[in-house]
């Protein structure tokens, strides 16, 4: 294995730092589905604080497969199509076991439209600078999702981003199937086969939390490089993993009296691979994930006798968890350059990513977090003849905290600093910081402020104004 | 179903099923009363608008149910409890009967199919006795006719349960019971 120089150790942060800047102004995506709103005949914030973060009804309507806590056939105002008499579960293997269909078509639609100010300082020190971008829209997401009678529900999302030429990027970001509690005490056992948003992201995922900016140093840390990683990429192909944000795979989660919520989970690591393969390699990855929750409502919306409070986003509980994640790149090369600027590729032989999150509602604060941290040994090896050049045993760290305050019921506050180690010493640690106001204009309607910053660097910032509606 | 005589009583009451869309389709009866009873003519459970019309019916034992089709497409008729039975398929205009002529211990329910249409589902509930009464949307019901005396009222719905209420009839009085169904 070469060492790296001290001039090739700059060009290796600068080339972190900018890929940490290119992700920096990347939009998430998030998830209201007035799907569910028609279907019950009810508010968007019977399940969300502000769209699309969840509250602890929402979160128990979400982990019950989309059912309502001890949920009657009256409280579905849109009556199922039935496809088979309850009777014929009697006649089962004779007969086709019954199901239902959605009384109606269960789509929603989410639009974005957002006004983008940003300043970033490029690697050759120059400044770009945009401002007043009217991305209206910058993305459009399509979502169906249901329950297909008492044991199967379903969730999916397609989204359209318009590119600046006019072209549509297209992309199928969810599409599940899942099996509720089909043995054992209710909410014991769920079982989801697709492409997903795992639950071992529960609660800081980008699809629940109220910045639009996702949690970059958790999901989009790049652990390849000579030294270990650098710091954060977007669109690599193949796409190497920190902690994933989706998955394709299958996934089992349950919760034990109330309180307890484990998830564990095998899925295609990284992706794509050779030959139109969706997995890289025979390998498969697998997490796990246990939480316990303190006071509030259970997970299953239990709330213990107790009235729930009247102000719905409120939850005052601790819930605490630990999870970890494991995978093998044997195989799958990301091609590289060694610090003299040869080719060389390299493989993520066997990473570890193990995490701790915790999550504190107090009244009308909700302070949440979560630390991560990840191990890859790496193989470098030469690209023409697949000869080993070393092995690299690669550390990185990353955490968040986010504190979100309700001001008004339609008027909430976040702000949120997020920071990554990467495993490379030379490379800059990755600091960041967000604030964002988000006010709900009607229930399905919210506006946005989002001031985001890397506070490495104060050329490197963006201001954006964003609309949200969904329908 | 039930006779009424000067010397008879009633039994009214209301249904309340928390959770369903209404208090319909529960059948309240007298447990058990003093016979022997004879079934009636023929009484007919329709295929209607794809549906089993009425969606629950009460016969006593012996009784010739006569499966009669009113829609413009064939529906079959089959029941997968108790004794079980397959009545067949058949056209438009047609009927078939079937005798509900056994029942190990009362009430016995069959659940009515068609293979052909498998959302389609009614019941025939068959009783000792013909002290019986079907809810309606709101819940209540009467039962005309009860000889005075003491019963066990007890009430069958297609997806809860109540328990069993001893209730007093006295001539020309109504006898009051209300359930509660629970799961």
């Amino acid at each position: 294995m070469t060492v790296p120089g001290p001039s090739c150790l700059r060009r290796l942060a600068t080339l972190g730092l900018a890929a940490s800047l290119a992700v920096l102004f990347v939009p998430a995506s998030a998830t209201a589905v007035p799907a569910f709103a028609r279907k019950y005949q009810t508010s968007c914030q019977t399940c969300h604080v502000v769209f699309p973060k969840l509250n602890a009804f929402g979160e128990a309507f979400r982990l019950r497969g989309y059912r309502m806590p001890a949920e009657t056939e009256e409280m579905v105002k849109q009556k199922p199509v039935s496809l088979g008499a309850p009777a014929y579960k009697r006649l089962w293997p004779k007969a086709v076991w019954p199901g239902e269909l959605p009384g109606n078509l269960p789509l929603a639609v989410n639009v974005k439209f957002a006004n983008v100010n940003a300043s970033t300082l490029n690697p050759d020190g120059t400044v770009t600078s945009i401002r007043n971008d009217f991305q209206f829209p910058q993305e459009a997401n399509i979502f169906a999702a249901g329950t297909l009678g008492d044991h199967v529900s379903f969730f999916s999302e397609m989204t359209f981003a318009e590119n600046p030429d006019g072209s549509v990027a297209v992309e199928l970001e969810h599409a599940r199937l899942d099996i509720d509690s089909p043995f054992g005490r209710e909410d014991m056992f769920h079982f989801r086969i697709g492409k997903m948003a795992p639950n071992l992201a529960g609660g800081f995922q980008e699809m629940w939390i109220s910045t639009d900016a996702p949690i970059d140093s958790v999901f989009s840390y790049n652990p390849i490089g000579v030294n270990g990683g650098t710091g954060l990429v977007e669109d690599a192909t193949p796409a190497p993993v920190a902690l994933p944000a989706s998955v394709r795979g299958i996934e089992a989660y349950g919760i034990v009296k109330h309180r307890m919520l484990w998830v564990g989970g095998v899925v295609n690591g990284i992706s794509p691979g050779p030959n139109g393969r969706f997995d890289g390699n025979n390998a498969k990855d697998l997490y796990a994930r246990l939480d316990y929750k303190f006071g509030g409502m259970g997970f299953d919306g239990d709330t213990g006798g107790k009235a729930p409070p009247a102000e719905n986003w409120r939850d005052n509980s601790l819930r605490v968890g630990a999870f970890v994640y494991r995978g093998n790149g044997t195989n799958i090369n990301f091609a590289s350059t060694d610090v003299q600027g040869d080719p060389l590729n390299i493989q993520d032989l066997h990473f570890l990513r193990v995490g701790f999150y915790a999550s504190v509602y107090f009244q009308d604060l909700n302070v949440f977090g979560a630390y991560l941290h990840g191990t890859d040994q790496l193989q470098l090896l030469d690209p023409t003849s697949n000869e080993g050049l070393g092995l690299v045993q690669a550390d990185s760290r990353a955490w968040f905290v986010q504190a979100d305050y309700v001001f008004y019921p339609w008027l909430q506050g976040s702000g949120r600093y997020e920071t990554v180690t990467p495993a490379d010493p030379a490379a800059a640690i990755v600091k960041r910081g967000v604030a964002t106001l988000n006010a709900l204009i009607r229930a399905n309607v919210k506006a946005m402020v989002e001031y985001q910053r890397d506070l490495n660097e104060g050329q490197n910032h963006s201001l954006n104004l964003l609309v949200r509606f969904a329908f | 179903m039930a006779r009424t005589s000067p010397a008879a009583g009633t039994i009214t009451g209301t249904i309340k099923a928390p959770g369903q869309t209404n208090n319909a389709d529960a059948v309240v009866y007298v447990e058990h009363a003093a016979g022997p009873f004879a079934p009636s003519g023929p009484i007919v459970m329709d295929q209607r608008s794809m549906k089993f019309v009425p969606h629950v019916l009460t016969v006593l034992l012996g009784t010739t149910v006569k499966f009669t089709n009113s829609d413009t497409v064939s529906h079959n008729v089959f029941s997968p409890d108790n004794e079980k039975y397959q009545l067949g398929t058949w056209p438009p205009g047609v009927s078939k009967d079937h005798v509900f002529a056994k029942c190990a211990k009362f009430p016995c329910v069959y659940a009515q199919l068609c293979m052909i249409h498998p959302e389609m589902e009614g019941f025939v509930v068959v009783l000792q006795n013909p002290y019986v009464a079907t809810t309606d949307a709101t819940g209540q019901f009467k039962i005309e006719g009860v000889p005075p005396g003491t019963y066990q009222v007890a009430v069958w719905h297609p997806k809860m349960k109540g328990q069993p209420k001893p209730v007093t009839v006295e001539a020309g009085k109504p006898a009051t019971v209300d359930f509660t169904l629970g799961r």
